[in-house]
């Protein structure tokens, strides 16, 4: 009877429902046909520390063409999100052709800062959407051992006369300990929240739950002492420390003295290297295709808010994302909510409510690593195949932005 | 006119094809939600409406249909997911029932050329095709979505129709072989189609999301027309053969969603909805003199005729009369009420 009910209230408010909205299923829905990503090697000493950018990003989209099986032909625009190389835009186009898309497959980067490869995914799905193309692959690739992610020059005298502007400027440790001081988030409190996210991600790699999401990524090693070069295969993330505990994370020291006491090496996102990639087409194209329907691309919006605390960025997207839709946290399963830092994931996490059960299953950026450009990307892969292992369906990502902005996207996982 | 269905919520409301003054109402109790559901047949007398005889049924009915070849005999549609078919001669039980869906069965509706055999559709996101002779149903056509509404086209034995909660018109065709696609000829998106980059194309233009499609009905004159309405409140009338732009027309003005709708036996481009708003409307597609602009792909509008806005509660089924006076028609509704009245009356006011 109360499905009855609820079905007769559907027809008098329809928009007030906003569950059944996002999850019907419609011809023009896009939806994503293939999710997968690089393992994620720890900066400057991993797996992919001598790695060029060019050669992750042509291996990715080599595995993407080989699990999709994909005629590449049909891929009209890849979109790579990506933060430090500012000539991304140059690899990525030759990457691609490498990989074995044809010159026909045209090539752009975005550069969000942390968001990009969420914003890449939104710049493929909205050209999807309004008929510019029909079948498009977003990523996000970053090489942080490569550097390139300070600002080299400070701004413009008139520009710094501003004191947002200038606070752009600020080093992301900075604002991370401006939102532990203003937000009262304790060493502790952070700590204990590191130490869950370590715990989390050492469970899922040790039960395989990220087989699904991660492809093997052969590359070439140089050993730094004795300068030989070594051909390995990268299979599995190394950001996880097996055994961490709050007890051991209470003993490092303070990473940003000069701003504050309370983030360390250890409740901080881990410099990475990695790449994630989808393949997005609409769904009557996707059924044409015999291509799997692993989800639906819902939506996805973007707000700003002070540069000097951006560590709050999710706390005002998501509820802007989810009044667009008529839904509440309630209504979400899985939410990737990223690390930056543990001053922000408290922060967001007891501000907007959030149950620890739904957030970062599997750890998070603290644990695995934040490679900037291609979390947003590698969100979307790791949520949904959580969302997989649980029989779930919807899927919350999130992430602060450096310069005072967060972003969040909204999907719905069909692989029940 | 007017008769109480005391107790019970009406949803479906039918003019028997056999004799004029013959009617039929399927309904509920507690507007279908829980509880039983009562088949009565009415005969229309100069003393008003009569009841001569009635069915309970365990759940609730929620649309019926006469049967074309037996002038006793009906079906009903069931909120237990059965379809019953009733004889007048035979009191208190149907006489053969089809236990097949899964869920509660929103349409049932006879073939109107060869008239052996009919077809329900279901919330469990089937239609399913019987002969009133087999005790197993024919064949089960999928659309994997709740089909509130589904017909057979007036003009051909072998065409059936449905709209479905996700917003789409499918039509069937089972001469056609049964391969992959279940005998689907015509997928139709009410909502309208995806932008396609193209002379056409202009992203400003209004596009409704899409929403639930309740009801539908085939043009008894103009064999390729089809009418749909449903939860976004607009009635748009479809060419199957040029879908590509989208509807032919819309008909605009109903303020909640529309239930039921019927074009008329009598005219060509008139047509009757029931509403959530409590009101009936006439309306006129106008297509015997479109306005059309040369070259645009947008939908014509067509004219409210007239309202009737007696009922108190949703209105859930309306038919015209087939013989008589040409604007004779009944509706039903949740108020408990079945009226017949004449659409001519309130067509005069407009």
């Amino acid at each position: 009877m109360t499905e009855r009910l609820s079905s007769i209230l559907k027809h008098l408010t329809p928009g007030s429902s906003g569950l059944s909205s996002i999850t019907s299923k419609n011809a023009d829905d896009v939806v994503i046909t293939l999710a997968i990503r690089t393992p994620l090697a720890r900066g400057f000493k991993g797996g992919f520390k001598d790695t060029q950018l060019d050669y992750l990003v042509y291996s990715l989209l080599s595995k993407v063409i080989e699990k999709s099986r994909i005629d590449p032909q049909m891929v009209e625009d890849i979109c790579c999100g990506n933060v430090n190389d500012g000539k991304a835009a140059y690899l990525v186009r030759a990457a691609a052709l490498a990989a074995g898309f044809p010159n026909t497959t045209a090539a752009s980067t975005v550069n969000r800062f942390c968001s990009s490869g969420l914003k890449a995914t939104q710049d493929i799905a909205n050209q999807i959407a309004s008929g510019s193309i029909d079948i498009g692959v977003a990523l996000g690739a970053e090489m942080m051992s490569a550097g390139g992610d300070r600002l080299a020059n400070a701004f413009h005298p008139d520009v710094l006369k501003n004191q947002e502007a200038a606070d752009c400027m600020q080093p992301m440790g900075q604002t991370s300990e401006n939102v532990g001081h203003d937000f009262n988030i304790s060493r502790e409190m952070q700590d204990r929240y590191a130490a869950e996210s370590f715990q989390r991600a050492e469970r899922a790699q040790k039960a395989g739950w990220f087989d699904d999401e991660i492809v093997p990524i052969a590359t070439e090693v140089k050993d730094p002492k004795t300068g030989e070069v070594k051909k390995v295969v990268l299979t599995k993330d190394e950001g996880p420390r097996y055994g961490t505990t709050f007890e051991s994370l209470s003993k490092i020291r303070p990473a940003f003295p000069d701003f504050g006491d309370k983030s360390t090496g250890g409740n901080s996102s881990q410099v990475t290297d990695g790449a994630a990639a989808v393949l997005l087409m609409r769904r009557s194209r996707a059924m044409e295709l015999g291509q799997p329907i692993l989800a639906k691309y819902v939506g996805a919006t973007i707000t700003g808010l002070a540069p000097r605390i951006m560590g709050i960025g999710p706390s005002i997207a998501i509820p802007k994302l989810l009044s667009k839709f008529n839904l509440s946290i309630d209504d979400i399963d899985v939410i990737e909510l990223n690390e930056a830092f543990a001053s922000m994931a408290v922060y967001c996490k007891d501000t907007l409510k959030i149950p620890h059960e739904k957030m970062n299953i599997r750890g998070g950026a603290i644990a695995l690593g934040h490679p900037l450009g291609a979390t947003g990307t590698r969100q979307i892969v790791t949520g949904l195949s959580e969302c997989r292992r649980q029989k779930k369906k919807i899927l919350l990502t999130s992430m602060c932005i450096g310069t005072g902005q967060g972003m969040a996207g909204l999907f719905v996982n069909e692989q029940l | 006119m007017e008769y109480r269905t005391t107790g019970f919520n009406g949803y479906a409301v039918q003019y028997s094809p056999f004799v004029n003054s013959s009617i039929a109402v399927g309904a509920a109790a507690n507007f279908g939600l829980v509880g039983n559901g009562r088949l009565y047949f009415f005969d229309l007398t100069a003393q008003g409406i009569v009841a001569q005889k009635w069915y309970n049924t365990q759940d609730a009915i929620y649309d019926i249909a006469y049967s074309e070849q037996n002038a006793n005999q009906l079906i009903a549609g069931c909120g237990d997911g059965t379809v019953k078919l009733f004889d007048t001669k035979v009191p208190d039980y149907p006489i053969m029932e089809w236990k097949e869906h899964n869920r509660e069965v929103y349409a049932v509706a006879w073939n109107l050329v060869s008239k052996d055999t009919f077809v329900s559709s279901s919330w469990d996101g089937t239609i399913k095709l019987y002969s009133p002779e087999r005790p197993q149903a024919l064949l089960t056509l999928p659309t994997h979505s709740c089909t509130y509404s589904t017909h057979f086209s007036p003009h051909s034995p072998s065409i059936i129709s449905s709209v479905t909660s996700d917003s789409h018109l499918r039509v069937f065709d089972l001469r056609t072989p049964a391969s992959a696609s279940n005998h689907l000829v015509h997928l139709i998106p009410i909502h309208g189609h995806a932008p396609q980059q193209g002379p056409s194309y202009n992203p400003l233009r209004p596009r409704h999301p899409p929403s639930e499609a309740l009801t539908h009905d085939w043009n008894k004159y103009r064999d390729t027309t089809v009418a749909t309405a449903g939860v976004d409140t607009i009635i748009r009338t479809f060419d199957i053969r040029h879908h590509k732009h989208g509807a032919t027309a819309h008909l605009e003005g109903h303020k909640y969603a529309v239930r039921r709708i019927a074009w008329s036996p009598h005219a060509p481009d008139m047509l009757l909805s029931a509403s959530y708003d409590m009101t009936c409307r006439v309306w006129s597609d106008r297509m015997a003199t479109p306005n059309i602009t040369p070259g645009s792909h947008a939908p014509s509008q067509g004219a409210e005729l007239g309202r009737m806005d007696v009922h108190t509660e949703f209105v859930t089924g309306v038919d015209w009369c087939l013989f008589g006076g040409q604007g004779w028609c009944a509706s039903t509704a949740w108020d408990e009420r079945l009226l017949v009245w004449d659409a001519r009356s309130v067509m005069n006011q407009r």
